[in-house]
């Protein structure tokens, strides 16, 4: 379970709302002029896993952020934050896939 | 007025009446030709390739590869190739002197005087004109997948491509789109290039260059535009789909961030190279044959992985400027800062600690969650052009998709005679 690699999920108003009923909210940060994101994390196996599965970008070089993933994978990933009230979320939604 | 383009040349359209071209093809051997070819003759035959009225001969190949220049001096740097196998070579019974048909999408497309049939080093291609001969690079790739005989020979289109919706008004080809700069009363003009739907960031781009560009000029009148110059060519999964790309930046200014009198979206055909500084001199020819005066050169400008440094495109372009009739303008990045609370330049701006550089793939990832920006990132208008986009031409994604690419609508058809 090494690594530490960021997956940004954006977040509007609408997600905001969701986010606050789920007690989330104080996670998100702001990026680029106020725009908040949720970041979840994957560990090395689960990012390899969205490179060869998914197609994704693993940029290692710098923030390990995995970028790239199909829209589904995203809101599988959001929807599975407000659902399990946790950002623990990326191992549940792989499996949704296997 | 003759109209005038690159290497001193008058631009001069080689398109057939419909009576002549049918008179003209009658018993001629047949060739179909891949897209790429298929994008390459309608610039030849409209004046984007000019001086060159053709596909190039071995002379001019082996200028451009020694000197970046053809055979008479003029300054090219990307050779223009038409490709056969020996066996077609044999098959077509290609040879000198003999005129052929070239055949896209089972329609005969244009006349193929052919004048010359040979070889030539592709590696010695690639390490002149992208610097290398590493496979893995894209530009490297395509032409080692040439077959391996070159002919060559002037083009004549035998009708106009019918242009498919939603592109018809912005295919503005040299001549016309000289008009049409006449028309708006521009006295200079500015290129954008780009294969990108516009943030702020690329918004900003455009103003600076048109602010660089406006220099001297009296402000009675408006005097400059902005022409976006879209490149539209092969598609690679993930990129933007080309129906976002040019009508992202046309919302630019149906919106109002520019307006009709300052600003003007447009194509071209071309599959990139990623030649980097070489390519920089090339799209430089391109428009300026379409009448444009300056053009807009950032960081890295056709640039692949870390094959280039990010100036070595505008030193390159200083030791040939002389002879481009076309004035590079250099763009400095745009960025957002929550201090100065706008978009700024890296050049004015100095709260680096704060700054918040935009990033493609930040923006993708943002429009691939279909969550709207703040309006300082994404023109709202924008946003929406993209997701419309997305649900009409895209199945569902603004993104290149395999299921795009197999659906979609071709950006040009070759109509029957
Ligand atoms: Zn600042």
């Amino acid at each position: 379970m090494a690594g530490k690699n960021p997956i940004y999920l954006w977040v509007n108003e609408e997600r905001y709302e969701q986010l606050e009923k789920a007690g989330l909210a104080h996670h998100t940060e702001e990026r680029l002029a106020g725009l908040k994101v949720l970041i979840v994390y994957a560990d090395d196996d689960q990012a390899k896993t969205f490179v060869q599965k998914f197609g994704a970008k693993h940029d290692t070089s710098t923030t390990g952020s995995i970028e790239l993933l199909p829209k589904d994978v995203k809101h599988r990933l959001f929807e599975k934050v407000v659902e399990k009230q946790s950002i623990d979320v990326v191992g549940d939604v792989l499996a949704s896939y296997s | 007025m003759a109209e005038i383009g690159h290497g001193g040349k008058e631009i001069q359209e080689r398109i057939m009446q419909p009576a002549e071209a049918k008179e003209k093809i009658k018993g001629l051997t047949q060739i179909p030709v891949r897209k790429q070819i298929a994008n390459e003759i309608i610039n030849l035959a409209y004046g984007w390739f000019c001086p060159l009225e053709g596909f190039m001969g071995k002379d001019d190949v082996d200028g451009v590869v020694k000197n970046m220049r053809l055979a008479d001096g003029t300054i090219w740097p990307i050779p223009i190739l038409f490709d056969l196998s020996q066996d077609e070579v044999e098959k077509f019974g290609v040879k000198p002197g003999q005129s052929v048909v070239l055949e896209y999408q089972d329609n005969p497309m244009a006349l193929f005087e052919v004048t010359e049939v040979f070889e030539y080093d592709k590696a010695a291609i690639c390490q002149a004109v992208l610097g290398t001969t590493e496979d893995k690079h894209p530009g490297c790739a395509r032409t080692y997948s040439y077959k391996d005989k070159f002919v060559a020979g002037k083009i004549t289109l035998l009708k106009e491509p019918k242009i498919n919706e939603p592109f018809g008004p912005y295919f503005l080809p040299p001549l016309k789109m000289r008009a049409v700069i006449k028309e708006k009363g521009w006295n200079r003009t500015v290129a954008h290039q780009t294969r990108n739907v516009p943030h702020t960031g690329h918004e900003w781009l455009m103003k600076g260059a048109f602010f660089q560009t406006y220099g001297d000029l009296p402000i009675e009148k408006p005097e400059v535009g902005v022409v976006v110059n879209a490149i539209i060519g092969e598609k690679r999964v993930k990129d933007y789909i080309d129906e976002a790309i040019i009508l992202c930046q046309d919302e630019l200014e149906k919106s109002g961030y520019f307006g009709p009198h300052n600003h003007l979206s447009s194509l071209t055909f071309w599959d990139m190279r990623y030649a980097g500084p070489k390519e920089a001199v090339f799209h430089a020819i391109l428009r300026a044959n379409l009448g444009i005066t300056h053009h807009m050169y950032g960081r890295d400008h056709a640039g692949v992985g870390d094959y280039y440094g990010a100036y070595e495109a505008h030193h390159l372009l200083d030791t040939v400027g002389e002879e481009l009739d076309i004035t590079p303008v250099y763009s400095m990045n745009w960025l957002y800062c929550p201090v100065c609370a706008e978009i700024t330049s890296e050049g004015l701006c100095n709260h680096k600690d704060q700054q918040q550089k935009f990033s493609g793939t930040l923006i993708r990832s943002i429009v691939t969650d279909g969550v709207k920006p703040p309006r300082l990132i994404i023109r709202p208008e924008v946003f929406d052009q993209i997701m419309a986009c997305a649900e009409k031409y895209g199945e569902g994604s603004p993104f290149v998709t395999e299921e795009y690419l197999e659906k979609r609508t071709p950006v040009f058809n070759i109509e029957p005679l």
